[in-house]
């Protein structure tokens, strides 16, 4: 029982959260309608900012414990990078994937910026990451933060402005939206909750940042996550918990079943595929289709039917 | 007089390729009037109040607001300054549902609020006015009709002090229509402004204070109710066209000759999008060279029946079988394999793809079993249809969704018409179109039934429509058929008793 416990807390948790809040930023974002191919970039930032917000507290004295500011920073920082996504792919008819894309080169870099000067100067970071422990409390906080973002998506009206400027921009115009002002609303608050999970992923989860390390390419997993989920932050939740034992377990189902590393990896992305392809059969398809006008470039004059 | 409430001055709108949609037009909206203004599809009547709701800007030009200029940089900025829209086509969004779209308009309800009060305020107005929409129902399981409801409730909540409608009065069930004018009526004793847009000109004399007549993007007329007469407002807007509007029948019920059983329908029970029972037992019978017309208010189950026969929705019981074949539940593909032309509910939406051109609109039907599109004899079929039915402007490369809302709609028809070889099977068929093309079109259908041996099947939310072209008519009320009826013989007040009962 107990070291069952360990592994759940050690492990799978940590995993979890970080799944859970950047497929859950990503899920907002997307559903404002504007295609987020950034998400691994983001997601990277996340985790430099979160680096140097860490050691803030320390060089400067600031009495707040230094993940948290980690994740302060984090989310701040990532959530810049929303508001110019939104407003620039809202404010001019342009390609959601080159923008996504550059934007994603762009995030890597700063991310490298932010963590760069602190890894030369600090090497581990254990001192200032989250507690063991911590974990439960963070878990607990995302899985608040996801069901009232899901009330919010749900019953409210802001909620149903978002979903309308991702169905159709045209219309939720002509209905008296502002569609920049809802769309980076959702931009923000979406990229502002990748950049905590970025934050939990190397203060909760890895406890360790680099260069080098990059994202392992978990930000598109959890971009796989939110396809999954069809984007809906209560379903997110068994398929993030999913998909953090899947990465957890990768070594152990490859020595087990005797396939190569590459092939374990694509386990988590095999096993997406599998559960889109189930519910696309079922009446569940249209609740998580994905928004009519994601990807579609917006121009206001454009006439639509 | 007194001085407008609102008006356009020197409007000019070019839009990209050269379409001159509106050119040096002015206008003035009294305040406690109801102006018309009436022009034939594309002529820019939408593209001019779009501009007065914010949704297009003018080239050039100005907007006066109670004696002063303004400029109307969105929706929201006109709902703000008074001035509300209900569109041609229904601008909802339908994913989400009825109370979520009204609550975007409604500046007094938070950002953060639930639709608690929305619901509240949806059901006060629909119940003055007579609607009967489910408030928590998605858009999309909505008929076209039932969308314009919706957005004339909107308007109604909105409190405006200018209100514009296109094409929203055409298809309102009787019952509502009538409400709805009351409320107008009181609307205007106010000291406020409506602004209709109609084809139904003989409708529109009757209700006008003032019409104006729009030609090609020009101002053509302006006329006061005294002056204004049908053939002088017929004859500003289409010219010589004019002449071959008519609502007389085409022939009397019968007199061509009719062949075989084509559509053979057979004790139908249809569901709705709720698993509700939308068509009841339902049994006709089309023969070649006649046509069946369906009146009935709309949402009585006209669509899930259509629908049904083509092969677009689940038929639960009863048999749909064409020329002798059982087509049951076998798929759309069959039916228009076999020759069924299909005009739908929302055709717009789903007879078209939007983002391609003409010429790809035609070939996604005529094109259907070829591996490789003959590009050329689309291109020239699509010209034929183009040249017949006058679709304005007349390039086979234009984006079907830059078209006017009834060049649209002529798109469809024509291509339907063309490809129909066994049967035609229609909702609303001229719904959007203007008076001429109308009239073209109704008597394209009476050709084709008579020298092709179409069987026609069409429902039709406008009742003259329906007496004016079938042999035989029907009325469907919630989800039974009455009938048949002689379109002569029987009198309309028993029809359209028939129909609301
Ligand atoms: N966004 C657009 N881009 C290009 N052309 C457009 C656009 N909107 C309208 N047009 C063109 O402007 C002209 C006027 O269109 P408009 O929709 O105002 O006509 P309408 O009078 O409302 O016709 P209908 O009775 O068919 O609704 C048409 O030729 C149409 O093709
Ligand atoms: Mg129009």
């Amino acid at each position: 029982m107990i070291p069952q416990l360990d592994y759940i807390i050690d492990k799978i948790l940590p995993a979890f959260v970080t799944f859970y809040l950047v497929s859950l930023g990503h899920s907002i974002f997307e559903k404002s309608g504007i295609l987020n191919l950034a998400i691994d970039g983001v997601f990277f930032t996340g985790t430099g900012a979160a680096l140097l917000g860490a050691i803030l507290p320390i060089i400067y004295n600031i009495p707040i414990s230094p993940p948290v500011m980690g994740v302060l920073v984090a989310t701040l920082i990532a959530a810049i990078l929303g508001l110019f996504m939104s407003s620039v792919l809202t404010f001019l008819p342009i390609s959601h994937g080159a923008v996504g894309l550059s934007l994603q080169f762009f995030s890597y870099g700063v991310g490298i910026m932010l963590g760069y000067y602190v890894r030369l100067a600090y090497g581990t970071i254990y001192g200032v990451s989250f507690a063991r422990e911590d974990v439960l409390y963070l878990s607990i906080i995302s899985l608040v933060i996801g069901v009232v973002l899901h009330l919010f998506i749900e019953r409210t009206k802001i909620g149903a402005a978002i979903r309308a400027v991702g169905e159709n921009p045209h219309s939720a115009a002509a209905l008296g939206v502002r569609v920049m002002a809802i769309r980076i609303v959702a931009g923000m608050l979406g990229f502002a909750l990748i950049g905590f999970g970025g934050a939990l992923f190397i203060l909760s989860w890895q406890r360790s940042w680099d260069v080098k390390l990059f994202t392992l390419g978990y930000g598109w997993l959890a971009f796989a996550t939110a396809l999954a989920a069809g984007r809906h932050p209560i379903v997110l939740i068994p398929v993030s918990l999913l998909f953090g034992g899947l990465v957890n377990s990768q070594t152990d189902l490859q020595s087990r079943l005797g396939i190569p590393a590459d092939v374990a990896k694509l386990i988590p992305f095999l096993a997406a595929l599998a559960l889109m392809l189930i519910y696309s059969t079922t009446r569940l398809r249209r609740i998580f289709a994905s928004p009519s006008s994601l990807g579609k470039p917006y121009y206001k004059e454009e006439k639509s039917i | 007089m007194s001085s407008p409430l609102l008006s356009v001055a020197n409007i000019t709108k070019t839009f990209p390729g050269g379409v001159v949609a509106l050119d040096e037009v002015s206008m003035d909206f009294h305040p406690g009037e109801f102006t018309v203004i009436l022009g034939e599809n594309g002529a820019g009547k939408s593209t001019l109040v779009k501009i007065m709701y914010g949704i297009y800007t003018p080239d050039k030009g100005s907007i006066i607001l109670k004696g002063r200029e303004v400029e109307i940089k969105s929706s929201l900025d006109a709902i703000k300054k008074g001035i509300v829209m209900v569109s041609q086509i229904p601008q909802l969004v339908d994913r989400l549902t009825v109370v979520e779209n009204i609550s975007l308009s409604l500046t007094r309800i938070g950002m953060f609020e639930t639709m608690t009060r929305v619901r509240r305020f949806f059901k006060e107005v629909s119940e003055k006015i007579g609607i009967k929409v489910n408030p928590d129902a998605k858009v999309w399981s909505l008929t076209y009709t039932q969308k314009q409801l919706i957005e004339i409730t909107r308007a109604i909540l909105l409190d405006a002090m200018v209100l514009i409608l296109d094409e929203a009065l055409t298809y309102l069930p009787m019952e509502e229509r009538r409400k709805f004018y009351v409320y107008l009526n009181e609307f205007k004793e106010k000291g406020r402004s409506v602004i209709l847009i109609t084809h139904k000109i003989p409708e529109a004399l009757e209700i006008a204070d003032k019409i104006y007549v729009l030609r090609r993007g020009k101002l053509v007329g302006a006329l006061d109710k005294a002056s204004a007469n049908i053939d002088k407002i017929r004859d500003l807007m289409f010219g010589e066209a004019a002449k071959t509007i008519t609502y007389e029948r085409f022939t009397k019920p019968y007199e061509t000759p009719i062949g075989d059983i084509v559509l053979n329908i057979r004790n139908l029970v249809v569901e709705g999008d709720y698993g509700e029972i939308a068509v009841n037992n339902v049994s006709l019978s089309v023969r070649a060279g006649e046509i069946i017309g369906i009146a009935g208010v709309v949402g009585n189950g006209q669509r899930e029946l259509l629908e049904a026969i083509v092969g677009l929705r689940r038929v639960r019981e009863g048999r749909v079988i064409i020329d002798n074949h059982d087509v049951t539940n076998k798929g759309v593909k069959l039916t228009r394999e076999s020759g069924v032309g299909f005009i739908p509910d929302q055709p717009l939406r789903y007879a078209v793809s939007a983002d391609n051109n003409i010429v790809e609109n035609v070939a996604a039907l005529f094109s259907r079993k070829n591996f490789v599109v003959n590009w050329k004899s689309m291109r020239e079929l699509s010209e034929k249809l183009i040249n017949e039915y006058g679709i304005y402007p007349p390039r086979p490369e234009m984006h079907v969704k830059l078209l006017s809302g009834g060049n649209i709609m002529k798109t469809v028809v024509s291509r339907e018409l063309e490809y129909a070889s066994k049967a035609l099977v229609a909702y609303n068929p001229t719904r959007g179109l203007d008076e001429a093309t109308s009239t073209f079109v109704r008597r394209k259908m009476k050709e084709k039934a008579v020298n092709s041996k179409l069987a026609v099947l069409f429902a039709s939310e406008d009742l003259d429509e329906v007496l004016q072209l079938s042999d035989s008519l029907y009325v469907m009320n919630r989800g039974v058929l009455y009938g048949p009826f002689d379109p002569v013989s029987t009198p309309r007040s028993k029809i359209e008793e028939l129909m609301v009962v």
